[in-house]
């Protein structure tokens, strides 16, 4: 079993099987071909024994005819003597018409085995007459009488000797022929199926992929031309391929850009959604902030009108009473009507103000600035910190060390802003209620041209898993308190877009360093433009509350 | 085709036969009865010899055709003033009858008989005698059997005596003893006389002459020239045309009035000597001019 596996990769070759054909047949051939002629030698060797020891017969039973018929014993045995000297007789007996032996002789070698039996008559000679048939000229009849037989035994074991050599002979000429042709055969095949193997390689190396392999073929035979055509058929399949390749790099390039694409509109969304958030917050503190006063103002307005009602009646009694008087030098006929008036507009005014609030917070405004923008990054810490400054918690001491000489680079500083509120608010938030401080600081990394801005605190830190997850979207720990779990995803994301990088380094229980690092407008190399649909004016005047 | 053969001839003998006792008596008048024992290329060139000779009436009978002849009828009734007998069957049914003188030719046997006289088939022995001499040969071998040839051989050595040939004879009694015989001559002759007697001279033995010529480089001198292609040196053979001649003329002299009586059988007058010319070289033999 083992063997034909072994054999197997042999059995599939055409060469091999070929040449076993070939080698099989020429054996069977050369065995059918010795076989005859080891056969027809042997029967020639037979036929002449048995002719030659006809002839011996004969002749003996020619010279045997008058001794027999003189029944003289002494000639017969002479003659049977001298039949029996022959190397291939072994017994010679003349036995006379009764079948009783009138002589007999053995020749000495006799050995028992396989002898060939010959018998021959003898006969008194027909066409002589008796004399008174020829006196009386009487015809001659043709009549042979048979007055006795001559017996050989005819010694074959010369033919057995004869065969042993000829089988040898056969054989061994039998095997150097067969080896000789075999050889010949392997040679004759090995040219004959070289230009075939060479085809089944270059097909082979076609088939195993690759195309720009040629069959080594030349000839204008069968093979040949078939090799022409397999390369013209690989030559066409490459092209086919290389095609194949450009469209996959095309539609490759497309889906990207289509993936990008979608990213950026993912990501503008996301920011909008932040940024809502941000400004949520920052509208809730604008509209604390505002409502307060507006309050005020309006409870002053509906005091201002209440108590006029009221001392209107009195100051009419006293015009009746005392004729026309004036009022911050109008007089009371016209102030009397005017401040009723103004203590309405100041009323109304004041709940304008409040459905303006009221609206501004119902309205999420989106904002994103041109990344072109000069951006002071010195100004944008402190925009952030006057969104905050009042989001800002008792507890929680907000340090900055800005640094100075710090160019400007391009960017949007809104954007920037956003980023920053994130990374403050997440700092505040380390604290969880408890004492601490956070600082802020900005710099310029000349060497590296880079400008650098750090918030750093020393809450609680962050845990290793969270470490790895950090710019996840929508993972946050704070998700039970408000958390987005975009917060760090999208300042990452505008870090990028800024051609900068977003560093967070912490060590748990002891605090977290943030580190927002852009590069300056020369070795900026912004990939994007954030474009955003509700991009908001820098100028825009809610930037300028707090 | 034998059981054909036998039914034609018994048709055939059934005609003859009525024929002979139909047929009126003086109806076939003739002088001389040929009886042939068969139809034999020899006997009918003998016949035809004697026909040649003997211009008289004759009627031939040959005996193979029927059953049986009854000779002493014909001769009774037919009145035939010879009969010749052709062989030795029609010589023995002739001698059967006693009225009619019997000439008798191509006999081998012919026993001597009153009235009854012919050519014999045996030469003269002084011919060979002659070739002998003519060959050079002194010791001549002879292989006889007394019975048959006795009295040949007697007149041959008598006519030897007169000669300076001196014949070496052999007596056989059976045929298997014809080749020791000739052994027994080996050396001691310078030709071998083959005699026409059927013991010595067997179709079985007849090589063992030849064998022994070969041998003993010395010349055969035989009967028939058919033994010349076996090895045989000259031959003396008789003319059987000219034998019918000779009786012929013997009839001629009977029915002319001759007495068989007075006429004494004839050995054959003419002679047809051959030599195997090859045998003779080889052994060179000098054939004398009248050999040849």
């Amino acid at each position: 079993m083992r063997k034909i596996y072994r054999l197997s990769p042999y059995t599939k070759s055409f060469r091999f099987r070929l040449y076993l054909i070939f080698t099989v047949t020429i054996a069977l051939l050369t065995a059918a071909f010795a076989s005859f002629y080891v056969m027809t030698e042997i029967n020639g060797y037979r036929s002449k024994l048995k002719r030659e020891g006809k002839l011996l017969a004969t002749i003996l039973a020619q010279n045997a005819r008058l001794p027999l018929f003189a029944e003289n014993r002494d000639s017969l045995t002479v003659l049977a003597q001298g039949t029996a000297r022959y190397p291939s007789v072994l017994s010679v007996s003349i036995s006379n018409a009764d079948g009783r032996f009138v002589a007999e002789a053995r020749n000495s070698k006799e050995k028992p085995g396989d002898a060939i039996e010959m018998d021959v008559p003898i006969t008194s000679p027909g066409q002589v007459l008796s004399p008174e048939s020829v006196l009386l000229g009487h015809t001659s009849v043709d009549e042979e009488r048979v007055i006795g037989k001559v017996h050989l035994r005819l010694d074959t074991s010369g033919a057995r000797e004869r065969l042993i050599t000829l089988v040898a002979a056969s054989l061994a000429i039998g095997t150097l022929f067969w080896i000789l042709v075999s050889l010949l055969c392997y040679q004759i095949l090995k040219r004959v199926t070289a230009s075939f193997n060479m085809l089944m390689g270059g097909i082979e190396e076609i088939g195993s992929g690759n195309l720009s392999a040629r069959v080594a073929l030349d000839g204008d035979d069968e093979l040949g031309r078939a090799a022409n055509a397999i390369n013209a058929m690989a030559a066409s399949l490459e092209l086919r391929e290389l095609e194949n390749l450009s469209l996959q790099e095309e539609l490759l390039k497309a889906m990207k850009l289509e993936v990008q694409e979608e990213k950026k509109r993912v990501m503008a969304r996301l920011i909008h959604t932040n940024k809502m958030t941000s400004l949520g917050l920052l509208l809730s503190s604008m509209a604390h902030e505002i409502n307060n006063p507006n309050a005020s103002i309006r409870f002053s307005g509906h005091m201002i009108g209440k108590m006029w009602a009221d001392v209107v009646p009195l100051l009419d009694g006293v015009w009746q009473e005392e004729g026309e008087f004036y009022l911050g030098g109008v007089p009371f006929q016209t102030a009397r009507l005017a401040l009723a008036d103004n203590a309405a507009k100041i009323v109304e005014n004041s709940e304008r103000i409040a459905r303006v609030v009221q609206g501004l917070r119902d309205y999420g405004v989106g904002g994103g600035g041109q990344l072109r923008q000069k951006l002071e990054i010195n100004a944008a810490v402190s925009a952030a910190l006057s969104v905050l400054a009042c989001q800002m918690k008792r507890e929680v001491q907000l340090s900055t060390s800005l640094g100075t000489g710090i160019p400007v680079i391009a960017g949007s500083q809104q954007q920037i802003e956003q980023v920053l509120i994130n990374l403050i608010l997440n700092a505040v938030q380390a604290y969880a209620g408890g004492r601490g401080e956070v600082i802020l600081s900005t710099r310029y990394d000349s060497a590296a041209a880079e400008v650098v801005v750090e918030v750093k605190d020393n809450g609680a830190g962050i845990s290793a898993e969270t470490m790895g997850r950090l710019f996840e979207p929508f993972y946050s720990t704070k998700l039970e308190r408000g958390g987005s779990g975009l917060g760090l995803y999208i300042s990452q994301y505008i870090v990028a877009e800024h051609g900068g990088r977003l560093q967070l380094s912490s060590t748990l229980g002891k605090g977290t360093l943030a580190r927002v690092v852009l590069p300056t407008m020369a070795a900026a190399s912004m990939g994007g433009v954030v474009a955003a649909k509700d991009a908001q004016h820098p100028s825009d005047p809610l930037h300028q509350i707090g | 085709m034998g059981r054909s053969g036998g039914q034609m001839q018994f048709l055939r003998i059934l005609l003859a036969s009525l024929l002979l006792l139909i047929s009126p008596l003086p109806v076939l008048a003739y002088d001389v009865l040929v009886l042939q024992s068969m139809h034999e290329k020899g006997y009918d060139e003998a016949v035809r010899g004697f026909n040649r000779e003997c211009r008289s009436s004759t009627r031939t009978v040959v005996l193979s055709d029927y059953a049986e002849a009854d000779i002493t009828r014909i001769t009774r009734e037919e009145h035939p003033r010879l009969i010749v007998a052709v062989g030795d069957r029609a010589l023995a049914l002739a001698q059967k009858q006693s009225g009619t003188p019997v000439l008798y030719m191509m006999a081998l046997n012919p026993k001597p008989r009153k009235g009854t006289s012919g050519v014999v088939m045996l030469l003269d022995p002084s011919r060979y005698l002659a070739v002998f001499d003519a060959l050079g040969a002194r010791r001549v071998g002879v292989v006889y059997d007394p019975a048959r040839s006795g009295a040949y051989l007697k007149r041959a050595q008598s006519a030897a005596g007169r000669s300076a040939i001196d014949l070496v004879a052999r007596e056989v009694h059976s045929a298997k003893a014809t080749p020791a015989m000739l052994q027994s001559l080996r050396g001691k002759v310078d030709a071998i006389w083959m005699l026409p007697d059927t013991t010595a001279v067997s179709p079985a033995s007849t090589e063992a002459y030849f064998l022994f010529s070969q041998g003993e480089m010395v010349p055969v001198v035989t009967f028939a020239d058919v033994y010349l292609s076996m090895g045989g040196a000259v031959a003396l053979t008789i003319d059987r045309f000219d034998i019918g001649r000779q009786l012929g003329e013997m009839a001629q002299s009977v029915l002319d009035g001759t007495p068989v009586e007075e006429i004494p059988p004839e050995p054959p007058r003419r002679v047809v000597t051959k030599s195997n010319d090859s045998v003779v070289r080889r052994l060179k033999a000098n054939l004398g001019p009248g050999v040849r």
